[in-house]
């Protein structure tokens, strides 16, 4: 199981990095959402950790959602689903390899962000070791519901609109979480940051399980 | 292979009754919760709605376990009967959590100030109601019964995680709704209830869950027709294939 997890993985990693065209439209989103957020918000507020916060995890969120959709296009477009399904043990890689991909690539697209956030805004984070801590964390946690989601939408009419639909609902309390943990984080509250970096790792290991217990059944 | 949905669908005796019961008990908690119930000391009349507010919420928690229950028992046997169970008792759930968000936006308005606030437990409860949306929809938009089936059972198992959620969020966050008065949690909850209200109160919950009842005999038989149809639209596929063969 793990090896072919790691297949599925690498698959997917060098297939972005042979055409990073979901990689680049995710950054170029991100990218774009938080300069519209500092424009439309005006500086002083852009700059508030509970903004600036929950507009990049929004911005995140929805990348989330681009990146996975987008992975299982391209395996749509050259049957290689068919082909991993075939193995033994083969849907369970399916999920847990896509999710590792979308998380290792969501850190990229994250921190790329958080960068970009912090000489846009002129940010100071207090506690940067928390922040890593609670992004990393609230990665970990969007990425099973995202490939989730998108297994469950695989070869429906309107795909593109039912991921979101079904997601983000799931994904409130992982956006609550990371929202809050990463403010307490900027602004120097380091128990309280913690604490939701506990929540999301919760929710990580809940939807991981639930993910590996009963996705698969629904890969075709 | 799924199995047929004609032998699995019991001829249910009861059926006629459940709505004449629901209808008897309707009347009785409406005279209860408007009359024959003491007057509040601080809300006055106005709190009354609560015979109706809480038995919506109880009756959207009670219809999104259903759901959970019928998901796994779709995913353990195939059995089209709990699909059945689990479409009949979303949609009901997804009525009832409506009247739920209505019924507390009338009640807020007096007592708050506001139809709405972005209060936890208004939030959570919305959510609620577009992740069901989100699995009728879902159901909707596939037309192979069994990969419909399968795929919904997977976002009704994952969904109820928001149930706890919803309860809880009036202990768990900074929140302007009373906490559970009626579903109370260990240390806490609300002021108990006087007597009379407490016993319209349970009179209303039995009132909707008979309601809840009746709906969902009456849904599981247009679902189960509904499955008999595509069942035999398929079987006649098959042999018809199997003759030209």
């Amino acid at each position: 199981m793990r090896g072919r997890t790691t297949l599925v993985a690498m698959r997917e990693l060098s297939a972005e990095r042979a055409q990073p065209d979901s990689l680049a439209a995710a950054l170029t989103f991100t990218g774009m959402l938080l300069l519209l957020e500092s424009l439309a918000f005006g500086p002083g507020r852009a700059r508030e950790p509970d903004v600036a916060s929950g507009v990049f995890w929004i911005a995140i969120l929805f990348a989330a959602v681009l990146i996975g959709t987008r992975s299982f296009d391209r395996d749509l477009e050259d049957d290689a689903i068919e082909a991993i399904v075939a193995l033994p043990g083969g849907r369970d890689a399916i999920y847990a390899g896509k999710t590792v991909a979308l998380a290792v690539l969501l850190g990229l697209v994250a921190l790329a962000a958080a960068v970009f956030a912090i000489f846009l805004l002129d940010l100071a984070p207090a506690l940067p070791g928390h922040a890593l801590l609670v992004g990393a964390l609230g990665i970990i946690a969007l990425a099973p519901v995202v490939v989730l989601t998108s297994v469950i939408a695989l070869r429906v009419r309107s795909r593109v609109a039912v991921v979101p639909i079904l997601a983000f609902p799931l994904l409130v309390p992982q956006l609550v979480a990371a929202t809050q943990g990463t403010s307490a984080a900027l602004q120097g509250r380091g128990p309280e940051a913690l604490a939701w970096a506990g929540l999301l790792a919760a929710f990580a290991l809940v939807y991981a399980v639930l993910g590996l217990t009963i996705v698969p059944a629904a890969i075709e | 292979m799924i199995q047929t949905a004609a032998s699995s669908f019991p001829q249910v005796r009861l059926r006629p009754w459940l709505g004449i019961v629901a209808v008897a008990l309707s009347i009785l908690a409406m005279w209860m919760g408007l009359v024959w119930a003491p007057t509040d000391a601080v809300q006055g009349e106005v709190y009354r709605i609560i015979y109706v507010h809480v038995p919506t919420a109880w009756l959207a928690y009670l219809a999104f376990v259903v759901v959970f229950l019928g998901s796994i028992g779709w995913l353990w046997t195939r059995r089209p009967w709990f699909d059945a169970l689990a479409v009949a008792s979303a949609e009901i759930g997804v009525l009832f959590t409506g009247l739920f968000i209505v019924a507390g936006s009338i009640w807020a308005k007096p007592t708050w100030g506001v139809w709405w606030t972005w209060d936890p437990r208004l939030v959570t409860t919305a959510v609620m109601f577009v992740m069901y949306l989100g699995y009728l929809l879902l159901r909707g938009l596939s037309n192979d019964f069994e990969r419909r089936a399968t795929r919904a059972a997977i976002i009704g198992i994952i969904a109820v995680v928001d149930i706890p959620i919803v309860h809880l969020s009036v202990t768990w966050m900074n929140s302007q709704h009373q906490l559970p008065s009626v579903l109370r949690p260990p240390g806490g909850g609300s002021p108990s209830l006087d007597p009379a209200m407490g016993m319209t109160l349970g009179v209303s919950v039995l009132a909707f869950t008979f309601v809840y009842l009746a709906l969902m005999v009456e849904r599981m038989a247009i679902e189960g027709r509904m499955q008999q149809r595509v069942l035999a639209v398929r079987s006649t596929g098959a042999v018809r294939r199997e003759g030209a063969l």
